[in-house]
């Protein structure tokens, strides 16, 4: 009984330190920026005020029903809030008027490129207050619609924006129009790079150039990788190219700092980059399994955990083989996992393993804690029908399982013998059948009753 | 009225600020220069040499007007801005068919009244220029000078005349219009004080006005007909001030006072318009008698019709307002200064007179009524002929119009279009920045004009003072005008009876009418729905709120109980009311 509260105490407290890993997720409140509230009427509003607080909700109606006409329709009388007498509201309509204006204009059938260019300068100008998030925004628009020459023109000229104190206080855009400059020009060093590996005797301007773009685009990404944020993109451009000069160490401690500084939000990219990294150059396995376990406990259904699982049951160590067996079975915590093959032959494997140690006990202790719930979430009898419909593999690992974990006399055992017994009963039938008649019709209408 | 910098003659005393010397010239058009280091200074010679050359002010005094004229335009006083919205909105009724004497005999007339009760006009000493020189800015002290001058004039200046510079005679100089505002005398209207001493005018009074005379001239024209043709535009009242002529300058304080951001409420200019009359201490308005269109008798039969009520109800209704004794004259004239005075909705009287007529025809308790609908039915179907009225088919019929008819309501107040096009400013800082977002406004508004294809402002609908058509080919619904009664109401000894013996109101409780005012949110739920229905109706129709119908509703059965004839047939009346 000590052991058992023992237990339930660790995995109390283990619970307690998984909660306090993401505390801004749980604790954030879901923003939604429509919501009902702003289309309620206040006692005190006026004419003014509500009619454009109908219009916004005709707006919002017909494009949650892609009826851009319409909505392009009510946009013309919309446009008026942006003479409200009020600032905040002013600002508040020049916000709403690009975000509905952008989307409009973007999928409205008679809109042209030159009409959105046009609709974006002036949103600029509007609103300087947000001048370099339209500017990116557009430039985001341009590559979409595959102008990447635009785009990054569209960049250069915001990086180059001024507007007394207002530009002091979009730094941290500015910061973002950067980054995203240097991620293009990895983009243009990359389509170089292809140009020239393909003929060897390529120009030593061109490589010059390609230099040329990987030093624009090293300053920009380095500036924002020291900002704390989530730069997976700009982080995998920036450790490809260092690779490509062969700087290995650069790239490492950018990735581990990525990884590892805790003033960055937790990120499970980071730690997979890292890890792919390591694994490219062959690092050594102890390194692997540090890594995986650092991701393990931000996301323990992350699938390198079947590769974390693997590389802990290479060693002999009995601490690796008690945390692969908690590995595997926090994995199958998880329903995203519930049918997949791969992790139930881990467990399996896992299981053998430790039989061969004289080490089940590992087992019972993880068991301990599922019990109560494990069979009602993975061997239930329609647990057996689904899984025999994924695969036999399936049914017999997990049946095998099941009967290790719960008894052989199971439900999902039992089941599992009796859904076995019909499939054989009725693959003797359909043989008697086709042999009987031998006819394509017959054995058609067979295997459709089958299905 | 001292000016220190002046020394007697033509000389200035005061020293240049450049090299403090103290030696002027005169320009030629009238400014000073420093002989000694060239400088020019702003003052002029108009005011300065007022006092002994009349001929040379009147010839430099026009010329800088001239220059003044660019920049500011002319001095004007608000209330000339008022003014010409009235005569606008006068002439926009006059054209709907208003009698001829609407604007020159009566608004007018209320409007001379009120400049001479406010002291603004036709009076020895008008206040406001006591009250400009409060306001004024201070930096040209010699305004306070030439206003005195003209003081007198202004007393005798025609008021009426439209020419914008009718009162601003009285102040000749330029420089008056000081940065803050385009008018003389907007500062007075942004202190409360001031405003209440003087009843100043707002935009709401406009429409008072208007409603009051419409009143004393018996016009057909509800309030609630006046400000729905107010917000579909056909009277001018959102950014009514682009009327006034290229001189009359707006801009600064005066925004505050023109600017409109809503069509005030039935309520509203309700309040405004006795307080109003109150204040112009006008006589007992002419009275109101069977013939005229305010008179409830032909009111109700108006709202019968937009409603699709049969005709023959109309009996019943009279029979209730006799019996309420709301269509006399003595309870219908508007006497201002009357005991216990207060304005009359003639418009919501006759609602709630057609309601309580319907209370007591079907009772309206989401029971009886469709019990008697059934019976109809039944009857309907044996003549053959649907001649008999039945409320169920009348429901399904205008509740589908109403719903419509709101939808589309709410389309046009989303479409509705606020802002002008020469946009007002409230400092000279701002100007700038404000006509280049009216500029941005209307760029991007021409260019989804063109993305959409559609016209840049659709064809307004000519007034109309029913908002349903039925029985028409294009319209809301079959009419039931020409249908009977049937068996709701039942002949006996030769008069008609009702068949329902029951009437039900809302539950009496102890109130204290000054405390609480609106009792109808909380009541609203308990209500039976096809009352609320009825509400719902005449509350879409008048524009008014569904609370104030209800409260009318009270009124009217609270007289009707207490004025009922002792008769044996209205006994019985009020034996079954109170069944």
């Amino acid at each position: 009984m000590d052991d058992l509260g023992a237990e339930i105490g660790t995995c109390i407290s283990e619970d307690d330190t998984s909660v306090d890993d993401e505390p801004r997720s749980k604790k954030r409140r879901l923003y939604v920026p429509l919501s009902a509230e702003c289309f309620k009427r206040t006692p005190k509003e006026t004419g003014f005020h509500r009619s454009a607080r109908e219009c916004l909700r005709k707006i919002r109606e017909d494009l949650l029903q892609h009826r851009w006409q319409e909505a392009a329709e009510y946009m013309i009388s919309y446009f008026q809030t942006l003479e409200d007498t009020t600032v905040t509201k002013q600002l508040l309509a020049s916000e709403i008027i690009w975000r509905l204006g952008t989307e409009i204009l973007h999928h409205h059938p008679n809109s042209n490129p030159e009409d959105f260019n046009s609709f974006l300068e002036q949103m600029k100008n509007i609103g300087v207050k947000s001048y370099l998030k339209v500017s990116l925004e557009h430039a985001f628009h341009l590559l979409l619609t595959g102008h990447f020459d635009e785009a990054k023109q569209q960049l250069s000229i915001a990086e180059s924006w001024r507007y007394g104190r207002q530009s002091a206080s979009q730094a941290d855009k500015m910061k973002l129009i950067h980054a995203y400059r240097g991620f293009l020009d990895y983009f243009s060093w990359i389509s170089k790079k292809n140009a020239t590996s393909g003929d060897d005797d390529a120009d030593v301007a061109d490589h010059k150039e390609m230099h040329n773009y990987f030093r624009q685009a090293s300053v920009n990404l380095q500036e924002i990788l020291k900002q704390p944020g989530v730069w997976d993109p700009f982080v995998i451009g920036y450790v490809n190219m260092l690779e490509f000069y062969n700087d290995q160490d650069g790239a490492l401690s950018i990735l581990k700092e990525y990884a590892y500084d805790n003033s960055f939000p937790p990120n499970p990219n980071a730690h997979v980059f890292l890890y792919d990294f390591l694994k490219r150059h062959d690092a050594p396995e102890k390194k692997l399994i540090r890594v995986l376990e650092v991701l393990q406990a931000l996301v323990p259904s992350h699938e390198l955990m079947l590769e974390l699982c693997s590389l802990l049951l290479k060693s002999d160590d009995e601490k690796h083989l008690e945390e692969a067996t908690g590995v595997i079975f926090s994995l199958l915590d998880y329903s995203s996992w519930k049918q997949n093959l791969e992790a139930w032959t881990y467990l399996r494997n896992t299981v053998k393993i430790l039989k061969k140690k004289k080490l089940m006990h590992l087992i019972t202790k993880e068991w301990e804690t599922r019990k109560d719930w494990w069979p009602a979430f993975h061997f239930r009898t329609h647990h057996a029908k689904i899984d025999l419909e994924e695969s036999k593999e399936l049914i017999t690992l997990k049946a095998k399982t099941a009967s290790l974990l719960s008894g052989h006399k199971c439900i999902y055992c039992r089941k599992k013998l009796e859904l076995f017994k019909e499939s054989n009963g009725h693959a003797k039938k359909v043989r008697n059948v086709v042999k009987r008649t031998a006819s394509p019709i017959a054995s058609q209408e067979v295997s459709r009753g089958h299905y | 009225m001292d000016e220190p910098l002046i020394a007697q003659g033509s000389s200035f005393q005061e020293q240049c600020s450049q090299c403090s010397a103290v030696d002027w010239g005169v320009t030629e058009e009238g400014g000073y220069f420093c002989r000694s280091c060239h400088n020019v200074i702003e003052r002029t010679l108009e005011v300065l040499d007022s006092y002994h050359s009349n001929y040379r002010v009147s010839r430099i005094s026009r010329e800088s007007k001239k220059n003044k004229k660019l920049e500011h335009g002319n001095d004007w006083m608000v209330c000339e801005g008022f003014q010409f919205i009235l005569k606008h909105q006068a002439e926009a009724l006059l054209e709907m068919g208003v009698c001829p004497q609407f604007k020159d005999d009566v608004l007018c007339n209320f409007w001379r009244r009120y400049l001479q009760k406010s002291n603004q006009a036709y009076t020895r000493n008008p206040v406001t220029v006591e009250r400009f020189q409060l306001g004024s800015d201070t930096d040209g002290a010699s305004e306070s000078l030439s206003l005195s001058d003209f003081c007198p004039s202004a007393s005798e200046t025609d008021v009426e005349s439209s020419a914008p510079s009718s009162i601003s005679g009285f102040s000749s100089d330029g420089g008056a219009s000081s940065v803050c505002s385009g008018s003389l005398d907007a500062n007075s209207y942004h202190s409360t004080a001031e405003r209440k001493r003087w009843n100043l005018m707002t935009m709401p009074m406009t429409l008072a006005f208007c409603h009051l005379s419409l009143l004393w001239l018996r016009e057909a024209l509800t309030l609630s007909d006046l400000l729905r043709f107010v917000a579909e535009g056909h009277i001018p009242y959102i950014n009514a001030y682009q009327v006034f002529p290229e001189e009359m300058k707006l801009y600064g304080k005066d925004s505050q006072i023109f600017r409109v951001e809503s069509i005030p409420s039935h309520r509203k200019v309700q309040q405004e318009a006795h307080k109003l009359a109150v204040f112009l201490d006008l006589p007992r308005f002419p009275p109101v008698t069977q013939e005229y269109m305010l008179h409830p008798a032909l009111l109700s039969l108006k709202y019968l019709t937009e409603a699709n009520l049969p005709d023959e109800l109309h009996l019943w209704v009279c029979r209730v307002m006799e019996q309420a004794g709301v269509g006399e004259g003595t309870y219908l004239t508007y006497d201002p200064l009357g005991r216990k005075s207060c304005l009359l909705s003639y418009d919501i009287l006759a609602a709630a007179l057609i309601i309580v007529t319907m209370k007591l025809l079907f009772k309206m308790d989401d029971q009886k009524e469709w019990k008697l609908s059934k019976k109809t039915d039944t009857e309907n179907k044996q003549n053959k002929d649907n001649g008999i009225f039945c409320l169920r088919k009348w429901y399904k019929t205008v509740q589908r119009a109403l719903d419509l008819a709101k939808e589309k309501e709410v389309e046009e107040i989303a479409r509705q279009s606020w802002k002008p096009r020469k946009p007002l400013y409230s400092s000279r800082k701002q100007k700038c920045v404000i006509l280049k977002r009216r500029r941005v406004v209307e760029h991007l508004q021409t260019s989804f004009q063109k993305l959409t294809n559609s016209t840049p402002e659709p064809q307004q609908s000519p007034p109309c003072s029913f908002r349903f058509r039925w029985g028409e080919v294009d319209g809301d619904g079959p009419s039931y005008y020409n249908q009977h009664l049937g068996s709701v109401v039942m002949e006996k000894n030769g008069s008609l009876h009702l068949m329902n013996p029951k009437y039900w109101h809302t539950a009496l409780k102890p109130c204290q009418p000054k405390q609480c005012r609106d009792h109808f949110r909380e009541i609203e739920p308990t209500l039976p729905r096809s009352y609320i229905f009825l509400l719902q109706l005449f509350s879409f129709l008048l524009g008014v709120g569904e609370s104030c119908i209800h409260a009318q509703v009270i009124q009217v059965e609270r007289l009707l109980i207490r004025n009922a004839p002792r008769t044996p047939s209205a006994q019985k009346l009020q034996q079954k009311q109170k069944n």
